[in-house]
């Protein structure tokens, strides 16, 4: 055999390999070390070597602004999932000919600007949009209800947002689900709860695991909702970000906030292999 | 909880409307009205959205004449094409090398592939922010370049490397014994067979980096602005009847590219 | 067909970045100066002080050549060498500025910058749903039936200079215990406060998001124009004053552009434009003699000199600006 796949498993795998070495886990590794470091006015950073960026987190300001993100977070992946379950499942049992056609109807909003659509949820909340003039016009009430600029407001923008990252890989999962399982079930005398408990809910737990790693942290980074919706109000871990990195100036306080993030993505990712272990050992 | 979300009718057919079809409208319905609404909004005469006004192009108009969001568009479309062909590139080639080759690390680079895929925009944005700044990059089409060939690549790599696994290896492997060598091989079999999936890698990557804000927001400087951070600067300024009408451009161009995508990984499996 | 897209612009085209406050040029200013001298600009804005410095700092002084910085924040760059010296002689429509706006504290001489726009911060009000006379001094803002509804800048200068204000406090106090006394107050406002903006604020009026509000009196013109009920209320006591003044970046590339644009701005039938459309005062006396009466005379645009000596501007606050950051924060994060 020539030297020729030699050549080529350099090529091909030395391109990927150096690419994801030097743009994603060099610039993590130098995000772990700036976090490291103390803010300089003459730079951006500088020694010595210290934790105090991570105490800093703990401070009550910071606490609060992430536990706030973080229950703004919880609440629309919540409901991403709660609304999102059932229609996955009604999508993976569609009339196969219908299917690929709903399909695409959610991927459509999956892969379209997220901005835009933000911005759209605005329009639809406004004072006077669109949404309260239907409920002015139906009489259902009788001066413009104020929902821009709330908690609910954000939430509403980004279940619209989020819900299709949510849908796929739910339906990714229900869609591998043997109908025989259920059927054998069925013929053990298991209820639907007890079905759904025992037999669905463990099957599609990646895809459960996966749609909420999906909604959850960009729910915390999507600084533009805090903007456009929350009135620089309600702020979320995105605006926290870019505050300190564009405004603020405190990159290595920026650094630790952001690892938090990669944290967790490695702890829902951990939580994944775990789950996607259990139902196929094999697999790996 | 299973029941009322079936789609089809089923058996009762009488019942005027299933409630798992009347589900699954409603859901779409809040998928897709805000942008109906949007779109409505850009024919909208009223300069503040408030009532129905009349038809009127003028939105349009007005922004087929503004030079700071054409040159806006021109860089958009440029930093588009350049990354999703530079991914496409990269990521084909990658997924080739982690179909055909098995080596120390493979599960690694793996691994790596998907927690980038996984990652929120925001982290991607901070931390190659922070490198380009350390390698003293002037922050500008380059820099975006880069950025936006990395949060393409691994749809790219993950989409053709998922339709090469749904081919049968004996095709390349009789080629080889044919007398093939390993390129013509990859050439004349492996990418004719991925082609659907290089193109629509190739469209879907296209439009992520049209609609980026996130990243684009953190990595490029004031020389080259792209399209989203106009109508981020355009939608903090509260209604301006031309973002309407440039969130909905935007959006047809999305959404015929994703059709079109969808078409292209489907098309023969049915 | 790729490398069409990547030519920006013909190759020995002059060109110039201006990174001003949003809504604060009419287009047709830049258009018609392009026109006449060739110059491209390429414009973009920012919604305050603090994020146009950040961006700034960030690209290491260059970047953009031009920046519209308020007073303190030109005390700061200029002490800092982010700017750069004017070159008078590039400059022959200075003379027509008014002289009391010049030579001022925080850039003696104008070495370095050049006055642009001029104004209030006052109420706003829609009288449509809420009675002017029953809002007419700050600390009114304070009342409880506003609870969730109050529209503030996004501008902590501002906003702690009204507190100072209500507080009977020096405005610029640099002493711990009075940033920590406003702090408090405004913790107390924070329950009335629906939202944060400064881009375009007349928006939110005229849209009915919001029917009061801290703004600035342009804003309030700009509101009334399309909303007459949209008023602007002048709290007694001596004005909330704020100028913002055109700067050319140390490290700017094109620094002679800057200049021909910051001369041609003074021209006194162009700044008397940027006046009647952004509706701001100019310190341009020159511009303000061909202005309409009854702008004029308006005492919400061009108060009388006797309201005008007992305002007061912000200035620099040296190392003390750290603690009002802190608790800028807090505030927004609802502590």
């Amino acid at each position: 055999m020539s030297q020729r796949p030699e050549i080529l498993k350099t090529v091909t795998v030395g391109l990927l390999a150096g690419w994801l070495l030097s743009f994603v886990l060099a610039p993590t590794l130098l995000v772990v070390g700036l976090s490291l470091l103390s803010r300089s006015p003459a730079g951006f950073a500088g020694g010595p070597v210290t934790l105090d960026n991570y105490r800093r987190l703990a401070d009550p300001i910071y606490l609060h602004v992430f536990a706030e993100s973080f229950a703004t977070a919880f609440i629309a992946t919540l409901l991403c999932l709660l609304l999102g379950y059932p229609f996955a499942y009604g999508l993976a049992r569609a009339r196969p000919g219908l299917r690929p056609l709903l399909l695409t109807l959610v991927i459509v909003p999956f892969w379209t600007s997220s901005l835009v659509r933000i911005y759209a949820i605005r329009g639809l909340l406004a004072a006077k949009g669109a949404l309260n003039n239907l409920l002015l016009a139906a009489g259902l009430i009788d001066q413009p209800v104020r929902l821009l600029y709330t908690q609910t407001a954000e939430i509403v923008g980004l279940v619209h947002v989020l819900l299709p990252f949510m849908i796929l890989p739910l339906y990714a999962s229900l869609e591998k689900l043997d109908p025989r399982l259920l059927e054998a079930a069925r013929d053990l005398g298991a209820g639907p709860f007890r079905r759904f408990r025992h037999v669905v809910l463990p099957l599609t737990l990646p895809g459960v695991v996966a749609g909420c790693l999906l909604v959850f942290l960009p729910a915390l980074g999507l600084f533009y909702v805090g903007d456009v919706l929350g009135g620089s109000r309600h702020l979320l871990v995105g605006n926290l970000l870019k505050d300190q990195f564009l405004e603020a100036q405190d990159w290595p306080f920026g650094a630790a906030a952001s690892l938090v993030l990669i944290g967790l993505l490695l702890a829902f990712l951990a939580l994944y292999a775990y789950a996607a272990k259990r139902i196929a050992p094999d697999d790996g | 909880m299973k029941n009322t979300a079936r789609f089809e009718p089923g058996k009762g057919i009488a019942a005027a409307i299933p409630p798992g079809r009347l589900y699954g409208v409603l859901i779409y319905a809040f998928l897709y009205l805000p942008m109906a609404v949007l779109i409505l909004g850009s024919f909208n005469a009223s300069k503040y959205g408030i009532g129905w006004q009349g038809f009127t192009l003028d939105w349009y108009e007005s922004l087929a004449n503004d030079a700071e969001i054409l040159t806006a568009a021109r860089n958009s479309l440029a930093v588009a094409a350049l990354s999703a062909s530079l991914a496409t590139v990269v990521g084909t080639l990658g997924a080739v090398g982690l179909h055909r080759y098995r080596f120390r690390g493979r599960k690694f680079l793996m691994g790596l592939l998907f927690v980038t895929l996984m990652s929120p925009d925001i982290v991607m944005a901070v931390s190659l922010l922070v490198l380009f700044i350390g390698l003293h990059l002037e922050l500008g089409l380059f820099t975006l370049w880069l950025a936006h060939t990395g949060f393409c690549l691994p749809f790219v790599t993950l989409t053709v490397h998922a339709r090469l696994q749904g081919f049968d290896n004996a095709l390349v492997e009789a080629a080889r014994d044919l007398g093939a060598g390993e390129w013509t091989a990859i050439r004349r079999v492996v990418l004719p067979l991925a082609l659907p999936a290089i193109a629509a890698g190739w469209l879907m990557s296209f439009t992520l980096s049209l609609d980026d804000a996130v990243v684009s927001f953190f990595v490029t400087g004031p020389d080259f602005e792209v399209l989203p951070l106009r109508i981020y600067s355009m939608v903090r300024l509260g209604v301006k009847p031309e973002v309407n009408a440039l969130a909905s451009l935007l959006f047809a161009v999305s959404l015929s590219f994703v059709v079109l995508a969808q078409w292209l990984l489907h098309k023969d499996r049915h | 067909m790729l490398v069409a897209f990547l030519v920006p612009v013909a190759a020995g085209q002059r060109e110039l970045h201006f990174f001003n406050w949003s809504d604060y040029l009419p287009p047709a200013v830049l258009e018609n100066f392009t026109r006449e001298t060739g110059i491209q600009v390429h414009y973009a804005t920012y919604d305050s002080n603090e994020a146009m410095y950040a961006k700034v700092k960030l690209l290491e002084g260059g970047g953009y050549d031009l920046v519209v910085p308020s007073t303190y924040m030109v005390d700061r760059m200029r002490k800092q060498g982010l700017l750069r010296p004017l070159d008078r002689s590039l400059l022959p429509h200075f003379g027509n500025l008014d002289p009391h706006h010049l030579d001022l504290p925080f850039d003696p001489e104008n070495r370095y910058s050049v006055p642009y726009l001029w104004g209030m911060t006052g109420i706003g009000v829609n009288a449509e749903r809420i009675d002017p006379a029953s809002l007419h001094d700050w600390a009114d803002l304070w009342q409880p039936r506003f609870r969730r509804a109050l529209l503030l800048p996004n501008d902590m200068r501002e906003v702690f200079h009204m507190a100072m204000r209500v507080l009977g406090l020096p405005v610029n106090s640099t002493d711990p215990a009075h940033i920590d006394a406003a702090y408090r107050k405004l913790r107390e406002l924070m329950p009335n406060v629906r939202l944060f903006s400064s881009d375009a604020p007349q928006i939110l009026f005229i849209t009915g998001e919001v029917d009061a509000g801290m703004i600035w009196n342009g804003v309030a013109y700009l509101a009334a124009r399309e909303t007459p009920a949209i008023r602007f209320v002048q709290p007694p006591g001596g004005p909330l004053l704020w100028m913002d003044n055109l700067a050319i970046l140390r490290n700017a590339t094109n620094p002679d552009e800057a200049h021909a644009l910051i001369d041609y701005l003074l021209r006194p039938e162009v700044a008397r434009l940027i006046s009647e459309t952004v509706g701001y005062a100019t310190p341009n006396a020159a511009a303000i003699a061909i202005l309409p009466p009854e702008i004029r005379n308006d005492p919400l645009i061009y108060p009388p000199a006797d309201v005008l000596e007992r305002g007061e501007y912000q200035v620099d606050l040296g190392e003390a600006i750290g603690l009002y950051t802190e608790y800028w924060e807090r505030l927004k994060a609802g502590q």
